[in-house]
């Protein structure tokens, strides 16, 4: 059993950028619009955090710039969404799209390299905690000794939670997915709370990629490989609720750091691994609409 | 005379504004590789000479262009046929490399048949394919499950286990790429404007348009599907089987993508290379909003895409920039292609005089 606290160790790491990733698209999906830009937003934020680290020297500077690159992304698809009246699962797959094309481009463009660039300049990220509480057994193993961006995101869950049940603003945007008509009768504009949800979902991207790059110190092509996807589902299974959230979130961090463990003891090709999060979306798909369908037979 | 040319004229005028959105579009997108040039290229006069004319230099590069219109001919038409059942059909990744795999695989095992066998491996092949897109039509006529969703994950999770299985199972340890063994010879189809891949699988690409615009325009079926698009609930009242029009467009859908896979196969590639098939899927659902789902508007859409790609790679040959900015180039096409405002710009005028 020695394996067991490493693998919860390593999938609360995992975790994370899948927790960011989805706790934007829990916005824009309580805003009544379906988020499949996720995908390319992590890989914008992953691509450029690391882009502006190695160009500014400084991890926060670059994060930061990171993300407002990602949030300008995300900008420009909510426009393109709501001011020129497109569909969102289209402009969804062309954000993807722009961020896969994009940072090829980009890396190609400035590192002469389309493959795996590796910066050796960026040192590793710091890990946080203090020896008192890594003294707490089992606790201090598993949940102490992260970089910031963990804790950081256990921040903005608790933050999120706060803005979506207990502000007017949060009020507004689940009211926008539940009842756009009655939040214009009460003069308000629903695409406004779209377009804010959108951003929101570009600034946890962009901070989800970053943790992505800056834990490797390399960026990968394609190195999101699905995450955006699962952080969709994320939603889905926790039931469109920011704690919710974290339960989801940590099982797919612990089947991944789990099948990482084991790809080697038990022999599985890696391109079923990759397969397993689009069966498993399929499945609660499908599942929740056979729910929503018997509950609908229900109560008619 | 001149009451001739008026009708013309009234003919031709609408048409006219009602594609004027979508020239538009591709103008901006055309836009889109000056910029990148200008940005990207250090000799960018260089790049956009090659990336607009190079497609046209030589026989080569043009029956290349040609050749990589057709499989996006047929998934164009795969998904306007879904589209104007009222279905979305993104799985065409999935359903392009998957018919092709089979396609091949039955096209080597069915060799001793001959020209019957060849015509039965691509029947089988796209059928597959069809399996795929009429499974998340099923789905949604069962569950009312997104089609639009599932195909999606359907289709990825097809192209990691085809994957799977070209670089496992079915792999030809005898050639360096990743690949299966190849069909054979008699199956290959034969070239047009040689030393270019341009085949003759680009007639059967016209006749599958011809065929789709039979069907949808001159046959009972067709007409029921198009109701159904139109609006489902009407259709119902007025007797049609709705419930049929979500699963036989889907399948259908899919059927056409996996012919364009299979003719793929026996046209250019005579095996299935790993991954030789990433993006069609994707470019034949462009095709199909830019042709507003209109079987004769598929050829044209089809020929601009292909004319994007093949620029890009002449500029990546003669100049200093990358493939990948066909990718943004077409992420252009597709941020703005369902946009209602941009579509409807220049109709709005005709409403309000």
């Amino acid at each position: 059993m020695q394996f067991t606290i490493p693998i919860l160790h390593s999938a609360v790491t995992i975790m994370t950028p899948l927790l960011l990733a989805s706790m934007g698209g829990l916005f824009t999906e309580l805003s009544g619009m379906l988020n499949i830009a996720l995908e390319g937003l992590l890989l914008m934020g992953a691509f450029c955090s690391i882009i502006f680290t190695h160009y500014t020297g400084s991890m926060v500077v670059g994060t930061v710039l990171g993300i407002g690159a990602t949030m300008l992304l995300s900008a420009i698809l909510a426009s393109v969404t709501l001011n020129l009246k497109s569909n969102v699962f289209i402009t969804g797959l062309a954000t993807n799209l722009f961020a896969s094309g994009l940072t090829v481009v980009l890396s190609f463009a400035l590192f002469a390299n389309k493959g795996v660039v590796v910066f050796d300049d960026i040192p590793s990220l710091p890990l946080l905690g203090t020896q008192a509480l890594a003294r707490i057994p089992i606790f201090g193993d598993i949940f102490i000794g992260h970089s910031a961006f963990v804790y950081l995101s256990w921040i903005l869950l608790a933050l999120s939670y706060f803005v979506l049940y207990r502000t007017p603003f949060g009020f507004r945007i689940r009211a926008t997915g539940l009842h756009p008509e009655a939040l214009s009768t009460l003069g308000m504009r629903p695409d406004r709370y779209r377009f804010a949800s959108f951003l929101i979902s570009g600034f946890t991207c962009g901070l989800g990629g970053a943790l992505l790059t800056l834990n490797l110190g390399a960026f990968v092509p394609n190195i999101t490989a699905g995450k955006g996807w699962i952080a969709l589902v994320v939603i889905f299974l926790g039931n469109k609720k920011p704690f919710g959230l974290l339960i989801a979130a940590f099982i797919f961090g612990l089947a991944d750091a789990f099948s990482n463990y084991a790809q080697g003891a038990l022999n599985i090709p890696s391109d079923f691994i990759l397969a397993i999060p689009y069966v498993f979306t399929l499945l609660a798909m499908v599942g929740s609409s056979i729910y929503a369908k018997k509950k609908g037979a229900i109560e008619s | 005379m001149l009451e001739n040319r008026n009708q013309t004229n009234r003919k031709l005028l609408p048409s006219l504004r009602s594609s004027g959105g979508i020239l538009l579009i591709v103008l901006i997108a055309l836009c889109g590789v000056l910029v990148l040039s200008l940005l990207l290229s250090k000799t960018p006069a260089r790049t956009l000479r090659y990336f607009f004319l190079g497609p046209l230099q030589n026989t080569y590069y043009f029956g290349n262009m040609l050749n990589s219109a057709t499989p996006l001919i047929f998934g164009g038409l795969g998904v306007s046929l879904a589209m104007r059942s009222g279905n979305f059909n993104l799985g065409g990744e999935g359903q392009i490399y998957g018919g092709a795999l089979v396609t091949t695989l039955f096209a080597i095992y069915l060799a001793p048949l001959g020209v019957l066998g060849a015509i039965m491996a691509l029947f089988i092949g796209a059928s597959f394919a069809g399996a795929l897109a009429g499974l998340s039509g099923f789905l949604r006529m069962k569950w009312n499950t997104s089609e639009l969703i599932t195909s999606f994950l359907i289709s990825n999770a097809v192209v990691l286990v085809m994957n799977y299985l070209i670089s496992g199972p079915f792999m030809d340890p005898s050639t360096s790429l990743i690949a299966t063994r190849k069909i054979p010879d008699s199956f290959r189809l034969s070239a047009l404007l040689p030393p270019s891949s341009l085949s003759t699988a680009l007639f059967f690409a016209l006749v599958a348009v011809v065929a789709v615009h039979a069907y949808l325009y001159k046959t009972k079926s067709g007409y029921e599907l198009r109701m159904t698009g139109l609006n489902s609930r009407f259709a119902k009242y007025g007797g049609i089987n709705t419930r049929k029009f979500i699963v036989l467009p889907m399948f259908l859908s899919g059927f056409l993508y996996g012919l364009g896979g299979g003719f793929a196969i026996y046209g250019t590639y005579f095996s299935a290379i790993k991954e030789f098939s990433a993006g069609m899927g994707w470019n034949g659902l462009a095709v199909a909003l830019i042709a507003k789902s209109k079987p004769s508007a598929v050829i044209p859409a089809a020929l601009f895409f292909a004319y994007i790609e093949a620029g890009a790679r002449s500029a990546m040959l003669h100049s200093d920039v990358t493939f990948e900015i066909a990718a943004i180039v077409q992420s252009i096409v597709f941020f703005l292609i369902s946009s209602e405002v941009l579509l409807t710009l220049f109709e709005k005028k005709r409403r309000n005089p």
